[in-house]
């Protein structure tokens, strides 16, 4: 106790250069809290964004489909399979999928296009497709089979000149490799943040490209949603388990390893992030070694009394990381003091992008909105990372105070 | 005579001053290294757009960029822009191209695709496609071969010598198709291209598609990159209103977003480092004009002027920040140099490919990576040097005397 009020009074000795020392500990703090929420809301944005957009949380699949995504993988989905699905009580929702290649054409463009076979009734419960419709409306939930109505994406639309209520003519290969055309009528637009996605984007009804295609009752993938990402493991085990014992059981498949190339830029993202950070706490703990250093060989006299008096180095040792501790500690309260609710601000106030990094974001396929999320992890995390750092600044001073040599000290008293 | 003052009172106490010393320079090398291989990513990405397929120019017939249709083609097969080209110094070399959208179908599957017709001879001029071959040959002597992705390969699930059928739609609106023997695959740094593409011969493809002799493309390498815009308007000029003539930034807008982007993170980045060097370099200062009030006082005493001691103080903060500033910038080129072969991120080859960029990623440094430090530490010593040289004027040399 005694070594806490001797270490604060010390801190208090000199006002001006702990002041200075307290405000760069704050600067630290602020940047390394916010920026990791902004980084953090941007990532798990471009996760939702992403598992949204068409994988869910999970997919389910034939082995072997992930890598070839060919007709020849395929789930047959029949009333067992959907019964088992609907029991996975970690399912926000399901969507079943049947995915070809075709080329769509309004009168002599063309385009080669990913033609995505969805359930209209179904999809809103996993993915945002039927939300991201601009011009016309998402295929209708009661259509009749045979109604074949296509949506495509506003790119591809204005690239072969195609608009709501146009037909276009759909050319593909169906399973049974014979060629396969028919009309499709347009009956929505829909834009989504991936600009070379939307280039390329055709939904239709999934029965439609059932018939189309030839292939059946059977479907591609199955994509599944979790109440949030954090929930990919749980639902993954829940799948697993569920889908446990059928012939032929599907894979399960979690987002990373849907978008391995997402997963892979995200930690590299956070890396940069990271070595940032780093850089930045490194020289802000140089800062606090040299207050410590300075404080300390001022009072060499004084240590030097102390230690003639008898207090032990340990206990001086003590002392000085207190001190650090201290000064850190007032830091570190006054810097989450700032950027908490800065982050809180950023939280509930999206940044709107500039144009320049509004580009940038649709070439990531990321929607140009900056959304902070401050977990309270980020917090005690930088908050342990800033007073370890305080704490080894303090090592080299401390060792030096507790060598101080009573003899000379007194010398010179 | 400051300058000698302000450099001896920096090194009277040695300890404190090298520590302030360290901390700058491993900010500065720190942040100069990470902007190194920031920059180095984007440079790549850029370099394997333009060598993929983008080229420096691409000259098409007016029109096209809006509605890339197959009636808007050159129909001399673009001799007069490779001829406009050519006119002047600039041009490294240029090839020309049919390119339509099709699907490539083979007896396990199919994909959509983009179907590009090239000159065998004079593509590899301009891409580097002929040695990002990694099976077979490029197009090799028989009739009616394609040279397609190995992405592509894999989806299709053929190999070299396996037939593959190219649907289009040809230039009359029919669709149409035919049967190409596959005689190499390539893989390139981009996993967007390498699953999409398929390359035919140029008169093949012009057959398929009843374009007659017309192309859609002229793409065109500079010398370097700083003729690209000369280049550019020397061939507007001479071709006029009827073609299109567009450099790779006006090709892929995106691009030079991300390079400018990052241009900008930089000075962030080395704004954040240094404002919190300057509370330490504040620290440093404000305690070294503490401890020397008697002598400063004893200074103004003798007649030296209160605008002599502030620039003795920012003169004593610009040293400490440039000798930190410029030793962090040799340590950080050291680096960028002991990692000039690229540091190996093979590990998240997948995630780079789909953003073009090869798994192993060179520092690359810009004069301008070191001019900003420098410019920015400037500013930062003056900042960091008001306070304490603010307070050294206001000891009163009577006062400073009398405390002793």
């Amino acid at each position: 106790m005694s070594e806490l009020r001797l270490a604060w009074r010390n801190v208090g000795r000199n006002p001006r250069r702990t002041a200075l020392t307290v405000a760069a500990t704050v600067f630290a703090v602020l940047l390394v809290v916010d920026f990791t929420a902004l980084t953090r809301g941007m990532h798990e944005k471009m996760i939702e964004d992403s598992v949204r957009l068409r994988s869910g949380h999970a997919m389910l699949a034939a082995p072997g489909y992930l890598a070839e995504r060919s007709l020849d993988y395929f789930i047959e989905l029949d009333g067992a399979m959907i019964a088992r699905l609907d029991a996975v009580s970690e399912a926000e929702g399901w969507a079943p999928r049947v995915v070809g290649f075709a080329l769509v054409s309004q009168d002599v463009t063309s385009q080669g296009v990913a033609l995505l076979g969805v359930d209209p009734r179904r999809e809103a419960s996993v993915t945002s497709l039927p939300n991201r419709i601009v011009e016309g409306s998402f295929l209708s939930a009661d259509a009749e089979r045979g109604a074949r109505e296509i949506v495509l994406g506003k790119r591809l639309a204005e690239r072969i000149g195609a608009d709501v209520g146009d037909q276009v003519l759909v050319y593909g290969v169906a399973y049974t490799l014979e060629s396969a055309y028919e009309l499709f009528t347009v009956v929505g637009l829909a834009r989504v943040p991936n600009a070379k996605l939307e280039r390329s984007m055709a939904v239709v009804a999934i029965a439609d490209l059932q018939e189309f295609l030839a292939f059946g009752d059977r479907v591609s993938e199955i994509a599944v949603l979790a109440s949030s990402a954090e929930r990919t493991e749980p639902l993954r085990q829940a799948l697993v388990s569920n889908v446990d014992g059928l012939v032929p059981a599907p894979r399960v498949h979690p987002w990373p390893e849907v978008m391995p190339d997402l997963e892979q830029l995200l930690i590299l993202d956070r890396a940069g992030l990271y070595i940032m950070l780093a850089i930045l706490v490194v020289v802000v703990g140089f800062g606090i070694l040299n207050t410590i250093l300075m404080a300390v060989l001022e009072r060499q006299r004084e240590l030097g009394v102390m230690l003639a008096l008898g207090l032990r180095p340990a206990a001086i040792f003590r002392v000085v990381l207190l001190e650090s501790f201290l000064l850190a500690g007032l830091g570190l309260v006054l810097g989450l003091g700032l950027a908490i609710p800065i982050g809180l601000w950023m939280e509930a106030n999206p940044i709107e992008m500039g144009e320049q990094l509004a580009g940038v974001s649709e070439l990531m396929g990321v929607e140009p909105v900056i959304r902070s999320n401050l977990e309270f992890s980020t917090v005690w995390k930088s908050a342990l990372v800033i007073l370890v750092v305080a704490m080894a600044a303090a090592v080299y001073p401390a060792f030096r105070a507790g060598r101080a040599n009573p003899v000379d000290a007194l010398r010179s008293l | 005579m400051l300058l000698r003052l302000a450099w001896r009172n920096l090194w009277r106490n040695p300890r404190r001053t090298t520590i302030m010393l360290i901390a700058v320079a491993i900010g500065i090398a720190g942040s100069l290294l990470s902007m190194a291989v920031n920059y180095g990513m984007v440079d790549q990405m850029v370099r394997t757009a333009i060598e993929t397929e983008l080229g420096h120019i691409q000259i098409h017939a007016a029109g096209w960029e809006a509605d890339p249709k197959l009636e808007r083609i050159l129909a001399d097969g673009g001799r007069a822009a490779e001829r406009a080209l050519a006119s002047g110094p600039e041009l490294r070399a240029s090839t020309r191209r049919v390119r339509a959208d099709g699907l490539a179908i083979s007896a396990r599957g199919s994909a959509g695709v983009a179907v590009m017709g090239v000159d065998p001879d004079r593509e590899p001029g301009v891409t580097v496609l002929r040695d990002a071959l990694i099976d077979g040959e490029w197009f090799g002597t028989s009739r009616l071969r394609a040279v397609i992705g190995q992405a592509l390969a894999d989806q299709l699930e053929v190999g070299a010598g396996d037939k593959i059928a190219v649907s289009v739609q040809d230039a009359l609106g029919e669709l149409t198709g035919g049967g190409f023997r596959v005689a190499g695959t390539f893989r390139t740094s981009s996993s967007d291209f390498d699953r999409s593409t398929v390359l035919l011969r140029l008169g093949e493809a012009q057959e398929l598609l009843a374009l007659g002799g017309g192309v859609t493309e002229v793409v065109a390498v500079a010398r370097d990159d700083d003729v690209i815009d000369p280049l550019a308007s020397r061939a507007e000029m001479s071709l006029g209103e009827a073609v299109e003539v567009r450099t790779w930034s006006e090709l892929q807008p995106l691009l030079l977003y991300m390079v400018e982007t990052f241009d900008m993170m930089a000075w962030y980045l080395y704004g954040a480092v240094f404002i919190a060097m300057a509370f330490g370099i504040a620290n440093v200062l404000l305690m070294s004009v503490h401890e020397r009030t008697r002598e400063i006082g004893m200074l103004r005493a003798m007649g030296m002027r209160r605008g002599q001691v502030i620039v003795l103080v920012v003169l004593e903060s610009l040293l400490v920040t440039i000798v930190g500033v410029v030793s962090g910038l040799a340590i950080g080129l050291a680096g960028a140099l002991a990692l000039r072969d690229g540091i190996d991120l093979s590990a998240f080859a997948e995630g780079l490919a789909s953003y073009g960029v090869a798994p192993r990623i060179a520092p690359v440094l810009r004069a301008s990576d070191l001019l900003i430090p420098l410019v920015v530490a400037g500013f930062t010593a003056g900042l960091a040097s008001c306070w304490p040289a603010v307070r050294a004027t206001r000891y009163r040399p009577a006062d400073a005397l009398r405390r002793s």
